[in-house]
């Protein structure tokens, strides 16, 4: 492995003398950069999909909410505005790596992100690439990765953007964001925030959600200027979510949860002929607190701080051959009360080739071995490819190895924590298949996942429960995309998604489907539009799901509907006005056993666009 | 463990709608006759669920699941803990819900519940005389706030509560006096608390950890687990033996440092035990550790009663678990029988 090692070194070294062998006329920007271009040029053969800001804005409270009507990716949401945790491709929760501008997010304390302390606002796009990423993003992208970036362009106009929202359980959130550009300079500032008291009735229960009040505040800076050769730019955000844990059906909440998450990312690119360079660095802090009980003044914490320093070089040939080195150092430093002061540190060196040797063909060889750290690192790959067999028709293929490391709990955790793990691997592979005719679009994909060393935490003799690598998975699966618009008559649009996915995760050792993975999701949503009005419903099944890791014991499977509508008016500065109904049928129903979700309710909103 | 007998085909398994949580609201009741039988006490998954109470009859051939939910069409709450008999009443100790479920111990209806002033409440016991104990740890990260809750068992209410030391855990009644077990709830202890009426009488220091207690003759048999290594001040398990009359340690017996037993029963004059996923016998009046090997298995409860021996297996904690029963005479497993999730008590319903 070492000398691979060497050989990366190596061509990073040269990456970077044909960089300055080639100097050469100032290149052009782009009309919008990308504060991650990799998830594009590095990701032909992977099913990479976009969320645009009316979607988004339709399901703002969250992004398990946005998620959840929009992808096929599951939540285990203990109740609304809980801890909500993914499960993609019928794979854990620590195998889905979120991704902010380029960064993998994921804490080290659990391995895994919190769907609901996110706020959905907060970025200009929001992609979920389906796949093993790892080579790409490191650890925890198994079964796929969300993006959550923050692009800019020196091209756009001013506007600034004002919101506000309130609906039943005494929820109420507002957001303001603007964008500025002037000579070189683009920034973007904007803060938002939601807090809500949460108290749903349960629907033909006796209860209430009580103790379950939340509030969530981000704010971002986002900075970006035009430099001589290419661009200087900054990415920042902060969040604090401050939350009471309710009981459920059959417990007391008692505990209580706050969060602060800083991220910041300074990125210098600069463009050399053929030949782009970019000098990254950045620094994450994480903070949790536990409170056992919400009202006390005792609590548990852990605290994380991550630096990342980065170079990364690029050079692309006749348009046609794109290669990419990269090597990246990080170094963690996190104390808690029940791990004590840890550190890690990781030299990752990754180099990506996308070669596109006819005009309908392109395909990619990515490579990603990892240093420093006390692991075993397996080296990671991916290959890709992507065939436009006609016009309508197009074909993807992509296979990889990936890994999750085991997390600093599972390291350190006082009691049972167990030092000698080896990270979770698996290889899968991937086929997919487009047709777009006109205004339709359908993506078919079938996909098989094979994951051995999976961390688990079991009992062992005595009261004790530690992690081992002992867990073996298979997931099978196939997932379904249609889109298609339409316009009836001259002023009438209609607009449908709908997806579907089905699941099999086996645990191998027992043969049986894992807990909380349910075979069968579903999610459509329609969308009306006449003039300055839209409306929309959307909706998404839930199949049942186990519950116990010996199938015996089920969640039941939900339909679950919302409606909306809104308003614009032609004015200056133009205002939309509208109201949401979610849950219009009011059934019951459950994410995670005894936790139930909301009753129907009521959102109306006021955005002013200046 | 490796004879399985087929397990029994749950009988009479009824899923009572989950539409209805009402108290007030009758389901028809299913009354079952739960005498003559064994009650398992299953904990049910820990974040999200309900336990459940498996009924197994004296000849192990009927079998029902999830009985009070069956005859009451409620659940019973997160973490069913434990349970305890006063005359024809099951008191059901249900910790993360915080609550005390009272029933006909034979017929498994709903007589009461005491939803209020219980914070993580462990064991009842009652001391013969309709007064009840409960060991509640109070809040897991306090050690000074731990108690016993005193019920009138005429009325179901908390009467008072009396202050004991951190970690009270399992309670014996022996003649009207409570014997509690300190094992110190997420840390470690090692005292056991002598309750009579509404005090603290005695305060014992035993050997640390104490996980399971019996009397056989005018001996308090007590069973320390010893503190686990990852205390970082590791010590043995231990069996502190403790004179009824006196309140007296009068021997202590020590295991090797690392051992860590715990599941102490007895049946005549033949203590029983589990240990490093082996069962041990050891005759209480000659003890001499750790005593004859009898069978294999890592059990999460064990009681013994006519020659057999019951042991639960709570397999991974988030899947059906099971009872199995062996016949002391020959060390032979008899029975598998299926329970619920994560059984942790066995009681005889006689």
């Amino acid at each position: 492995m070492n000398r691979l090692g060497y050989y990366i070194a190596l061509f990073l070294l040269l990456a970077q003398l044909t960089a300055f062998a080639q100097l050469d006329s100032i290149q052009k920007l782009p009309e919008v950069v990308l504060s991650d271009a990799r998830l594009v040029n590095f990701s032909k053969g992977f099913k990479v999909e976009n969320l645009n800001d009316s979607v988004v804005k339709r399901n703002s409270n969250s992004l398990t909410e946005v998620l959840r009507y929009n992808s096929s990716i599951y939540f285990k949401e203990n109740g609304y505005g809980m801890v909500s945790s993914p499960s993609f491709r019928g794979t854990n929760a620590a195998q889905t790596a979120v991704i902010w501008n380029g960064i993998n997010i994921n804490s080290i304390f659990t391995g895994q992100t919190d769907f609901n302390i996110i706020s959905p606002l907060n970025y200009d796009e929001i992609s979920i690439r389906s796949g093993g990423g790892g080579v790409q993003y490191g650890s925890g992208a198994v079964g796929g990765s969300v993006h959550l970036n923050n692009n800019f362009s020196f091209h756009d106009d001013d506007v600034t953007n004002l919101g506000f929202r309130y609906g039943s359980f005494g929820t109420f959130g507002g957001n303001i964001s603007t964008i500025q550009t002037w000579d070189d300079h683009y920034l973007n500032v904007g803060v938002d925030f939601i807090s809500s008291e949460n108290d749903y009735e349960y629907i033909s229960k006796n209860g209430k959600n009580h103790h379950a009040e939340f509030l969530k505040f981000t704010a971002k800076i986002n900075e970006a200027r035009k430099l001589k050769r290419g661009v200087a730019s900054w990415n920042s955000e902060y969040s604090y979510s401050d939350r009471n844990f309710s009981g459920g059906l059959n417990t007391v909440g008692r505990d209580g949860y706050k969060d602060v998450n800083t991220r910041n990312l300074l990125q210098l690119s600069q463009k050399y002929g053929q030949v782009e360079t970019r000098l990254k660095a950045a620094h994450l802090f994480e903070q949790f607190r536990y409170y056992p009980d919400s009202e006390g003044y005792d609590y548990s914490q852990g605290r994380a701080n991550t630096f990342i320093g980065g170079f990364e070089s690029e050079l692309l040939l006749s348009r046609k051959l794109r290669l990419n080195g990269k090597l990246e150092y990080t170094q963690i430093d996190a104390q808690g009360e029940n791990i004590g002061n840890r550190n890690r540190k990781t030299l990752a060196a990754v180099v990506l080739m996308n070669h596109k040797p006819l005009k309908n063909v392109s395909y990619g060889v990515n490579l990603r071995q990892e240093f420093l750290n006390n692991f075993d690192n397996p080296w990671l790959f991916s290959v890709d490819a992507k065939w436009d067999v006609s016009r309508i028709y197009a074909l993807r293929l992509n296979g990889s190895k990936n890994f999750r490391v085991p997390t600093f709990n599972d390291l350190y955790w006082y009691a049972g924590g167990n030092f000698v793990l080896k990270p979770e691997t698996s290889y899968q592979v991937e086929l997919g298949q487009e047709f777009k005719i006109k205004d339709l679009n359908i993506d078919l994909a079938a996909y098989y996942i094979s994951s051995r060393n999976l961390i688990k935490w079991i009992p062992t003799s005595g009261t004790i429960w530690r992690p081992s690598n002992i867990s073996k998975s298979e997931n099978f699966g196939l997932e379904a995309k249609v889109d298609y618009k339409v316009r009836l008559g001259k002023e009438h649009w209609l607009k449908l998604i709908g997806l579907y996915s089905y699941t099999e995760a086996k645990d191998l050792d027992k043969d049986k489907q894992l807990i909380y993975v349910p075979y069968h999701k579903g999610s459509a949503s329609l969308n009306y539009q006449y003039r300055s009005v839209s409306a929309f419903i959307q909706g998404v099944y839930t199949g049942s799901a186990y519950t116990t890791t010996d199938n015996t014991d089920t969640v039941d499977s939900s339909k679950v509907f919302n409606l909306g509508v809104d308003y614009s008016f032609a004015s200056k500065p133009n205002v939309t006005i509208g109201g949401k109904v979610n849950n219009v049928f009011n059934v019951y129903y459950e994410n995670v056993a005894y936790r139930p979700m909301p009753s129907r309710y009521f959102e109306i909103f006021l955005n002013f666009n200046i | 463990m490796k004879n399985y007998l087929l397990p029994f085909a749950a009988i009479a398994l009824l899923f009572a709608s989950c539409s209805s949580d009402d108290d007030n609201t009758q389901v028809d009741p299913i009354v079952g006759d739960y005498a003559k039988g064994i009650l398992i006490t299953n904990e049910g998954p820990f974040m999200n669920g309900s336990g459940t109470v498996t009924y197994v009859s004296d000849d192990f051939t009927t079998v029902e699941q999830k009985i009070y939910k069956n005859v009451n069409g409620s659940d019973l709450g997160n973490i069913v803990q434990s349970m305890g008999f006063n005359n024809s009443d099951a008191y059901i100790v249900v910790s993360n819900s915080q609550k005390l479920m009272v029933a006909d111990r034979y017929t498994f209806e709903k007589k009461d519940s005491i939803v209020s002033g219980f914070v993580n409440p462990r064991y009842f016991a009652s001391n013969g005389q309709n007064q009840g104990y409960v060991t509640d740890w109070g809040d897991p990260t306090d050690n000074n706030d731990d108690f016993v809750a005193l019920i009138d068992l005429q009325t179901n209410n908390i009467t008072s509560t009396i202050s004991v030391p951190f970690g009270p855990e399992k309670i014996l009644n022996h003649e009207g006096s409570l014997y509690v077990a300190h094992p110190g709830g997420y840390g470690q202890n090692n005292l056991i608390s002598v309750i009579a009426g509404n005090s603290v009488v005695k305060t014992i220091t035993v050997g640390d950890v104490p996980n399971s207690m019996v009397v056989v003759g005018n001996s308090l048999y007590v069973l320390g687990n010893g503190k686990p290594d990852y205390s970082g001040e590791e010590t043995a398990g231990s069996i502190t033996k403790i004179s009824l009359s006196t309140n007296e340690v009068t021997e202590t017996y020590t295991f090797n440092t690392t051992d860590h037993p715990q599941g102490l029963t007895a049946e005549g004059s033949q203590l029983y035990y589990n240990m490093n996923g082996t069962v041990y016998k050891l005759d209480a009046g000659n003890i001499s550790l750790p005593g004859t090997p009898i069978l294999d298995g890592f059990f999460y409860a064990m009681e013994v009663k006519d020659g057999l021996l019951y042991a639960t297996d709570a397999k991974d904690f988030a899947s059906q678990g099971s009872l199995y029963v062996y016949d002391l005479s020959s060390n032979q497993q008899i029975q598998d029988i299926q329970t619920g999730i994560v059984p942790g008590g066995i009681y005889f319903n006689n």
